[in-house]
């Protein structure tokens, strides 16, 4: 690859992603002409919906803040040079673990309670992804095969759970009961308190990466095993490190939308949390601070899918399909990459970082 | 290179886009003044097309918008967070009716009813506990339509083995079409004399429910595979994929659910006998026409179920079992033959 064309990609970190989302939404806007409406008028209605309003906006953080959380659970694993495909499993089980945790103890203050839940939350995502961990790291089963499988086995899982020992009881839904009020994440100068949480997080996660010897030895790694290896950092413990940072802070993701949002755990309320934090972190370039604009441009388009729908006619799918094509032309270029550096070896992961 | 040339191609697409085709006119600003009678659907997680549930309810809204010269709009849910938005929107713009399909809306349209008490709410599966004056539940004896689908399939199946493929239990519709049909399938075989072990039902989880025709498809496969012949697919276009797929069986029965599937699913056509209907059309349009008198008062509406008609399969089951279908059809609807569904 020559020198001009790194220089590029490098120096502006920022237009890709942006240039993604520019292509994707004309590549949409396309799509809605051919449907027969305008698309200005469609593109109009879904950003001022999720911007333009007091109430808008506040939908818009209370969608973008799970979506921070699970893109950060991506983000840090891509760092290290591992697909945390199984963000949606280490969601779920963190909602589930924090709904039990926030509806069976009675009697606890809420400085004491909301804290609780959260580890509750952040500790059974990271057992999930322990799993996936170990095998990586002992046994080099690819992360990406568990980390999927491990998806579906912790929603058979909790669907169990919440139908049988867990289940609300005389009433025929499969829900948990209702977190006691204690537990209730509530709102900060009218903005969701978990939206907060989410930016101390990234904050805290980008903080780390760039000034702890750890945060070093992940990017290490995840840039090339090797050296890090020849360097003395444990390669191991450092898979493990970061798939159990990831599956936390998923977890943690969970927790939030549990607490602030749905107040109970059923099944089918966190759908594609997890799986659109994969876009999140692509869109962030795995940049635990880029994470976040990314979080709230897709947390704004699903928070106004619905009012698009209901104004100007388009079909649902719109979001999906314009959240599909900015992910597709986020890794365009590094797929140009792959190609190009073939020869020399380099492996995929390595270049998400830039 | 390939930069730039995108960023013109981009700059290009958007620049065109300033001479598109300009916005349909909205005739629904038309809705709170009373001059137009509006009535608002709000799909479940299901597509508005999925060939059965949520397009017969859509049917019923378009029949009852063209009788009274109204206008009927309809909005499909992508998760079951926005239930509450989605019904919101109809009401702040003030519609006459809202129709909200599916039984896990229940608790949403509950609150709407009691936060809009001028708009009339319409909840398809929606069995109301106590009655409230502007929230009606249109609900149906599904176990009667199961049992006469499984009563039919008791005398087709050639192996002894019937099946069906649900969608999930938690919904108390699809369980009563579930047991219904096994219990139909036991009094055919108790007519006949033959001993027949009981029908295999198949939940799908909770989660998607009713979207999933691939695991509609693979889980008929698995029936047809150990031997079954008879499968009733009831779930919306989960159980769609489980029709289409028995369809591909040679010799193989398959029964529909919901509306008369013989028209909305053609290609499920060469295993499709009958289908076990639950007239959600006519319900929500009768329905409608209460609001319209002035005569509805909330509480539960009891809709018609039945048998759909056997269309080609006519000249395929015998005259006898079909005589027999036609003979024990009224006692059923009128309770004289108990289905023995008690959830």
């Amino acid at each position: 690859m020559d020198s001009k064309q790194e220089r590029n990609l490098e120096l502006s970190p920022v237009l890709v992603p942006l240039l993604s989302v520019v292509v994707a939404l004309s590549c949409g806007a396309i799509l809605v002409f051919i449907q027969g409406i305008n698309p200005i008028l469609a593109y109009k209605v879904l950003f001022t919906t999720a911007f333009c309003s007091l109430d808008g906006i506040a939908i818009t953080l209370a969608k973008a803040t799970p979506l921070i959380l699970s893109g950060l659970a991506v983000a840090i694993c891509l760092r290290a040079g591992l697909f945390n495909i199984g963000a949606q499993g280490q969601l779920i089980s963190g909602a589930l673990a924090s709904a039990w945790a926030g509806y069976t103890f009675v009697g606890l203050p809420a400085l004491v309670h909301i804290p609780l839940a959260l580890i509750f939350g952040a500790f059974f995502g990271a057992i999930v992804a322990l799993i996936a961990a170990v095998l990586k790291a002992y046994r080099g089963v690819h992360e990406v095969i568990t980390t999927i499988m491990l998806n579906s086995i912790v929603i058979a899982l909790a669907d169990y759970l919440t139908s049988n020992p867990f289940k609300e009881p005389d009433q025929p839904l499969t829900r948990t009961p209702k977190i006691q009020a204690s537990a209730r994440m509530n709102e900060l100068f009218g903005l969701p308190l978990g939206f907060f949480l989410a930016i101390g997080f990234s904050i805290a996660l980008w903080w780390i990466m760039r000034n702890t010897t750890t945060g070093f030895g992940i990017e290490t790694i995840g840039r090339n095993k090797n050296a890090g290896w020849y360097a003395g950092i444990s390669v191991k413990k450092t898979i493990i490190l970061s798939m159990l940072i990831g599956g936390a802070v998923a977890g943690v993701a969970g927790a939030v939308e549990t607490l602030s949002i749905v107040g109970r755990f059923e099944p089918a309320f966190n759908a594609g949390l997890g799986f659109d934090g994969i876009t999140v972190a692509l869109l962030g370039r795995a940049n635990p601070l880029g994470v976040i604009p990314a979080a709230i441009l897709i947390g704004g388009m699903r928070a106004s899918g619905s009012t698009v729908q209901f104004e100007a006619g388009v079909a649902p799918e719109l979001v999906d399909l314009l959240l599909a094509m900015i992910l597709f032309f986020v890794t365009a270029p590094l797929l140009s990459k792959f190609f190009k550096n073939r020869k020399e070896n380099v492996a995929m992961t390595s270049g998400w970082s830039n | 290179m390939i930069k730039r040339l995108t960023a013109m191609v981009a700059v290009f697409a958007l620049a065109t886009l300033g001479f598109a085709a300009p916005s349909k006119a909205a005739s629904e600003s038309d809705c709170g003044t009373g001059a137009l009678f509006c009535i608002g659907l709000v799909t479940d997680t299901g597509k508005v097309d999925d060939k059965s549930f949520n397009q017969s309810a859509w049917e019923g809204a378009k029949a009852a918008a063209k009788v009274n010269g109204g206008f009927a709009k309809y909005v499909e849910t992508t998760d079951p967070k926005d239930y509450a938005k989605n019904i919101g929107q109809f009401a702040s713009k003030k519609y006459d009716v809202i129709i909200g399909v599916g039984f896990l809306m229940a608790e949403a349209m509950t609150k709407a009813a009691a936060t809009y008490p001028k708009i009339k709410f319409i909840g398809v599966d929606q069995f109301q506990g106590a009655a409230v004056p502007n929230l009606t539940g249109l609900v149906f004896p599904e176990d009667k339509a199961g049992f006469l689908a499984g009563y039919l399939a008791g005398h087709l199946t050639k192996t002894g083995k019937t099946g069906a493929v649900l969608g999930t239990e938690v919904v108390p519709p699809v369980r009563y079409f579930g047991e219904g049909y096994r219990n139909g399938v036991a009094y055919a075989a108790q007519e006949l004399k033959k001993k027949y072990p009981a029908s295999k039902l198949i939940y799908h989880a909770p989660d998607n429910a009713f979207n999933d025709p691939a695991w509609g498809g693979t889980t008929a496969q698995q029936l047809l595979s150990q031997g079954y012949d008879v499968i009733f697919g009831a779930g919306g276009n989960t159980g769609n994929g489980a029709l289409l797929r028995v369809a591909k069986k040679k010799g193989a029965y398959c029964i529909g659910v919901d509306s008369d599937q013989w028209g909305t699913l053609p290609e499920a056509r060469p295993c499709l006998v009958t289908s076990a209907m639950k007239l959600i059309d006519k319900g929500v349009a009768s329905i409608i026409a209460n609001i319209v008198d002035g005569t509805d008062k909330g509480g539960n509406y009891f809709g018609d179920v039945g048998l759909a008609p056997l269309h080609d399969f006519a000249k395929k089951v015998p005259a006898a079992y079909q005589a027999k279908l036609k003979s024990i059809t009224p006692k059923v609807l009128s309770g004289q033959i108990k289905t023995g569904v008690k959830l």
